[in-house]
């Protein structure tokens, strides 16, 4: 086969809980805002990190995130293929429709609707494999580009406020009745939020470089990966392989760690076992971001890189005390050390992992 | 190279999916929803015995989806305004498929799910692009892509295992294209069947076949027996 190209990642626009743009969002994370709303299912309320934008009702709340959005894009030919990441794509809206509920010709149509809204009438494909969805759609895009298919793409992550997705976490016993810890002592499960961003990939060179991405499965449980971590090691394994790196090449990992007791126990115990003793800093946005789910690998990465922008490694909220099980792992604090090779982690329900690290180029 | 190994086409009454899930199996899938049982059925009739314990991905597209398990958890939370029951959070989420086969098949590596827009929106030019470079970059040795949906009481799967190795009776290479000189077919639920005529064709018959995106042209594979 031909030599494949370098994929470099462009343009990044971000919409979530501590902020309408990258910039505000960077800002927010240094000053280490984590604050939330409330959320009721039911009898029972749990915090939420929703979009700070005036209340409204499903779709104008949706429009209004996307042309945000879209305000922050450079203009893009309407050609450009687009490679979308959700895990409730319209559900909420169909909520909004009320009973009898009236479902879309096909589950990925609200795209269409999203291609309108950022003026692309390109190729689009959806992806939806629960928390990993948005690297998958990166891996698809990021092959393509690689390959010499395609020149360049749009990826675009989004999860939007509904209850079906609350009520279904609460059902599961996998929400914190007030804040979320990662890789804390004290630990009681996730926060979700909503978020929507977007990325281009492009064969040209920019500051940043796809340097390896790899999705796994670990279906220990249906909720929660092997808690020795082995399945998680061996999936960042193979992509430091991928990046043709070894773990002393990581300076910075993003945890997927979003407070869930199993999960964080995984991924920390797969850490040990890839690191070792001489962990690089690990951050979890997720306090502060909310859990996106399927969007949480794009908003996560262009937050990232937002941070990073500015050599801007911010804290961890809501973690306190080391997990005597795992008392090497835990959080870094502030840090304004420039990081080069950083390593990007998702565990997604249903058994999904991803992993993914990136490069800037000198 | 890329060899076609299998073409499956399945059809279904959703009701006889449990016991052809039994035949294959040789015992039920209990707790599983029609499209996950679709699923693993698709996989496991696609799969030579030699195969199943090769490293695999699977890329799966659906337009219809888990539409009856949505509605379910639609009227629990919005009608009942309570927490619904957990399994049936669960049922409503299509990577809930790639666990229940992960489980039958730990050979499994990864899947990705292309959710489509509507009935006669496709994702075959997508998915056989990236099964294709996903073997030649060495990352799988067999990847398989299918595509399912259940409407009313019919359940509808196709599935194409790719592989780099012919294994014993492979049924066609695949191989990118830019030959505008073989039959050519656009993106669409018909695919499978266009391919499955090509098929019948005598081994050795110059015909061909491409499947192109007019979006993405440079996505245009070629099948040759």
């Amino acid at each position: 086969m031909s030599a494949m190209r370098p994929v470099f990642l462009h343009d990044g626009a971000l919409v979530c809980s501590r902020g309408l743009t990258p910039a505000a969002t960077a800002e927010a994370l240094w000053r280490g805002d984590a604050a939330s709303t409330q959320c009721r299912v039911g009898q029972q309320s749990f915090p939420f990190q929703a979009l700070p934008l005036p209340e409204a009702g499903w779709w104008e709340h949706a429009q209004t995130a996307f042309r945000h959005l879209a305000g922050q894009l450079p203009d893009l030919p309407d050609d450009l293929p687009l490679f979308l990441a959700s895990s409730s794509f319209d559900i909420g809206g169909i909520e909004a429709g009320g009973a009898p509920f009236s479902l879309p010709a096909g589950s990925a149509a609200f795209a269409c609707q999203i291609g309108e809204w950022l003026g692309l009438s390109g190729p689009r494909s959806s992806y939806a494999n629960a928390c990993i969805s948005g690297f998958s759609a990166l891996d698809a895009a990021a092959t393509l580009i690689a390959n010499g298919l395609i020149d360049d793409a749009l990826v675009l992550g989004f999860e939007l406020a509904n209850r079906t997705t609350m009520a279904g976490f609460a059902s599961m016993e996998l929400l914190s009745r007030d804040a979320s810890r990662p890789l804390d002592r004290d630990r009681d499960g996730l926060v979700l939020g909503e978020g929507i961003a977007a990325i281009r990939l492009s064969a040209t060179p920019s500051e940043w470089r796809l340097a390896g991405l790899r999705t796994g499965l670990d279906t220990h449980t249906p909720t929660g990966p092997d808690p020795s971590g082995g399945p998680i090691a061996a999936l960042l394994a193979e992509t430091l392989a991928a990046a043709g790196m070894s773990s002393g090449d990581i300076d910075l990992v993003k945890l997927q760690a979003a407070g869930s007791p199993v999960s964080d126990l995984a991924e920390a115990m797969a850490l040990m076992q890839v690191f070792g003793q001489t962990l690089p800093p690990l951050l979890s946005l997720k306090p502060a971001l909310g859990h996106t789910l399927g969007a949480s690998g794009i908003v996560e990465l262009v937050a990232l890189l937002a941070c990073l922008k500015h050599d801007q490694i911010p804290e961890t909220s809501g973690f306190r005390h080391a997990d005597t099980q795992f008392s090497t792992v835990f959080p870094v604090h502030r840090s304004t050390r420039p990081i080069r090779r950083p390593m990007l982690n998702l565990i997604g329900f249903g058994g999904g992992l991803a992993s993914m690290i990136l490069e800037r180029e000198a | 190279m890329i060899y076609l190994r299998q073409l499956v086409r399945q059809q279904h009454s959703a009701s006889a999916l449990p016991a052809e899930v039994r035949r294959l199996l040789g015992k039920p899938l209990r707790r599983s929803t029609p499209l996950a049982q679709l699923a693993v059925a698709g996989v496991f009739a696609s799969l030579p015995d030699a195969a199943l314990g090769m490293p695999l991905a699977m890329i799966w597209q659906s337009s219809t989806g888990l539409q009856a398990e949505t509605l379910v958890i639609l009227d629990e939370v919005c009608n009942a305004s309570c927490e619904p029951m957990p399994y049936d959070f669960l049922a409503c989420q299509p990577a809930m498929v790639a666990a229940q086969i992960n489980a039958l098949l730990p050979s499994l590596q990864t899947t990705s799910h292309l959710p489509l827009e509507d009935a006669s929106h496709c994702q075959w030019g997508t998915s056989l692009a990236l099964a294709s470079l996903w073997l030649q970059e060495g990352r799988y040795p067999q990847v398989l892509c299918g595509c399912l949906e259940i409407t009313d009481n019919l359940a509808r799967g196709d599935w194409l295992l790719l592989a780099t190795s012919p294994g014993d009776t492979p049924l066609a290479t695949m191989h990118q294209s830019d030959s505008a000189a073989s039959e050519t077919v656009t993106d669409s639920p018909d695919f499978p069947a266009r391919l499955e005529i090509l098929l019948a064709q005598p081994a050795g018959s110059d015909r061909r076949l491409r499947l192109q995106s007019p979006a993405l042209p440079k996505l245009t594979v070629e099948f040759a027996r």
